[in-house]
């Protein structure tokens, strides 16, 4: 059972992959959930939407690979380009004219492409535990993830033969690394659902798709205008707050800091992060048009 | 004069913070034990939110006390044996009666003439108490989870010995002061693991078993053993003498008190009785909002009756 159920819904069509969105509320301006990795759907917003639409017009919709969307297994529907595109179409397929994007991980990257290459489109960026190329830093680099695995433990889970041989393993494993905050047992619980409802397959086309270089984010960077708010958590253990930081500088953006927080605030740390989408979405110059 | 142990052997590091901090707060002394009181909003109607069994204070409240205060005067006290109230020794310190005059004495202590009494597992054996001897004093009833014996216990229950020495330490084996004194933590987490049997409970276990190590275990044993010198035949009698208005909330799961026990009560006193499916022995914690939203219907359903 939802707390918001959505007052229209529909499929758009975009390079032959069916895309399902939801629209939520009247209000000014709408906000755009985006998609983030595909391992999860738009349910990720659950927190959000029943709050957000009673002050704005929200638009979800599940990315290509899980939820109501379709799970193509080839790697292009994944690609930066086709995952802007895909926005795209469902602004226009809901009417809507620009929008305050709000993203999650990965979904940075795909917010970042919009802002760069249809700034008429966006309103403003809330960035939350972005994963981009900046700041790389000390990690280990992942072992590869093509060879077959020699080891089962921690990270050597983020692997092609792995994901097909043992694919709960590795959702619980990763879910459990995005919570680090105590008391998230349902949160995990969530997103280890939505995780099993697509494929190891649909998440090795996904990793097919190499995401941007660092000189094509700091290039979309630059070419982003509109105003940006980046709320990272201290303790994200997928995306280091370093990135978060990052990208806050190369956008002109503020970066909010979520003490505590781990990669997933908007599930943990609901109140707080939705309020600062309110205060962001409020501060912005009247939108037009929605 | 009573003898009084040490306030607390594990004090906590810091309380958390709240989401609302009282209006008013003090201490009433009875018979030489010092209790703590505190008072949230404003409004003629109070609803007297009770202790239950010492093992935790006054904090179990806090998921009602924010949104009753919006609504109605709200006092709260911690039972004798635990929170910022004194911890006499000696099981008949901690009678059914004990309970029950304390909270008397917090109600004169903040000019409360009458209330709505809101109680928690065997609290409903001190809020019938009042009810029963004190019509004038309480405008109606309701009882969370009742730990009452007028239906029989679960039967996992009713295998060990509380007093014995026992030679198993299994489930429920845990339930005995010789265990307490080996392990006190293991019986917390134990019991209150049996508590909060809902999933997703870890937050509401770790509160419990904080507060819980706020009193140490011989004072647990003393409210245990006082307990126990509550007779069935003058409770039931204690039950039909209650006239005032009674909502029982009982969860179908409660592993500590079946939910025969909240609907012989609820027939006992002719009251109402609402099951929540899947709740356990503690919905306020668990289930707040809903428990939150019957408490109030049921205070608005009694009108003026209520003041």
């Amino acid at each position: 059972m939802r707390a918001r159920e959505p007052d229209t819904e529909g499929f758009v069509d975009h390079d032959a992959v069916k895309l399902h969105y939801e629209v939520f509320g009247d209000g000014r301006p709408t906000l755009l959930l985006l998609p983030t990795w595909t391992i999860i759907h738009a349910r990720f917003w659950k927190a959000q939407v029943p709050y957000l639409a009673r002050h704005f017009r929200v638009v979800t919709y599940d990315g290509p690979g899980n939820g109501r969307s379709d799970r193509p297994t080839a790697s292009a529907p994944y690609g930066d380009e086709a995952q802007g595109r895909s926005a795209l179409a469902v602004l226009d397929a809901t009417g809507t004219g620009r929008a305050v994007v709000v993203s999650l991980s990965m979904g940075a990257q795909w917010a970042l492409w919009l802002a760069a290459h249809r700034p008429d489109r966006v309103l403003g960026n809330v960035f939350i535990g972005p994963t981009v190329d900046l700041a790389l830093g000390e990690e280990e680099a992942l072992p590869p993830f093509d060879e077959p695995y020699t080891s089962t433990r921690g990270w050597a889970k983020y692997n092609r033969h792995y994901w097909l041989d043992h694919y709960r393993d590795f959702v619980e494993f990763f879910f459990a690394r995005c919570f680090p905050e105590p008391h998230s047992t349902k949160q995990i619980e969530d997103s280890v659902g939505w995780g099993l409802e697509t494929t190891p397959q649909v998440l090795i086309a996904q990793h097919g798709a190499a995401g941007p270089d660092e000189a094509t984010v700091r290039r979309w960077c630059a070419a982003s205008r509109c105003p940006v708010l980046v709320v990272h958590g201290s303790k994200d253990e997928i995306s280091p707050l370093r990135a978060g930081r990052a990208l806050a500088e190369a956008t002109g953006g503020a970066l909010v800091v979520v003490e505590g927080g781990g990669h997933i605030p908007q599930a943990r740390d609901p109140v707080r992060v939705n309020l600062l989408i309110r205060e962001f979405a409020e501060s912005l110059p009247a939108g037009g048009p929605g | 004069m009573t003898a009084v142990r040490a306030p607390s052997r594990t004090r906590p590091a810091a309380e958390q913070r709240r989401a609302r901090y009282p209006d008013a707060e003090g201490y009433v002394e009875r018979d030489g034990v010092r209790l703590f009181w505190e008072r949230y909003g404003e409004g003629e109607r109070t609803v007297f939110l009770l202790p239950t069994w010492s093992i935790v204070h006054s904090r179990f409240w806090k998921a009602q006390i924010p949104y009753l205060a919006r609504h109605f005067r709200v006092l709260t006290f911690d039972g004798r044996g635990n929170g910022r109230s004194d911890r006499p020794t000696g099981a008949t310190a901690y009678t059914e009666r004990e309970f029950a005059v304390d909270a008397l004495a917090v109600m004169d202590a903040t000019a409360t003439g009458r209330a709505v009494l809101v109680s928690l597992s065997c609290g409903a054996l001190w809020s019938t108490l009042l009810a029963a001897e004190h019509p004038d004093r309480v405008a109606g009833l309701v009882c969370l989870g009742p730990a009452v014996g007028l239906a029989p216990p679960h039967p996992e229950r009713a295998v060990h010995s509380f007093l014995e020495p026992l030679d198993t330490e299994e489930g429920w084996a845990k339930y005995n002061q010789h265990y307490w004194l080996r392990d006190y933590r293991g019986f917390l987490e134990f019991f209150f693991s049996r508590c909060l049997s809902e999933p997703h409970s870890t937050k509401q276990r770790e509160d419990c078993v904080g507060w819980a190590l706020e009193m140490a275990p011989e004072t647990l044993i003393d409210t245990e053993e006082g307990l126990l010198l509550c007779e069935l035949a003058s409770f039931e009698r204690q039950c039909r003498r209650v006239q005032c208005p009674t909502l029982v909330i009982h969860g179908s799961e409660d592993a500590i008190r079946p939910h025969g026990q909240g609907a012989a009560l609820a027939a006992a006193t002719r009251g109402r009785l609402v099951t929540l499916a899947g709740s356990g022995h503690l919905p306020q914690a668990r289930h707040p909002v809903k428990v939150n939203l019957l408490i109030r219907e049921f205070i608005e359903s009694l009108g003026g009756k209520a003041r």
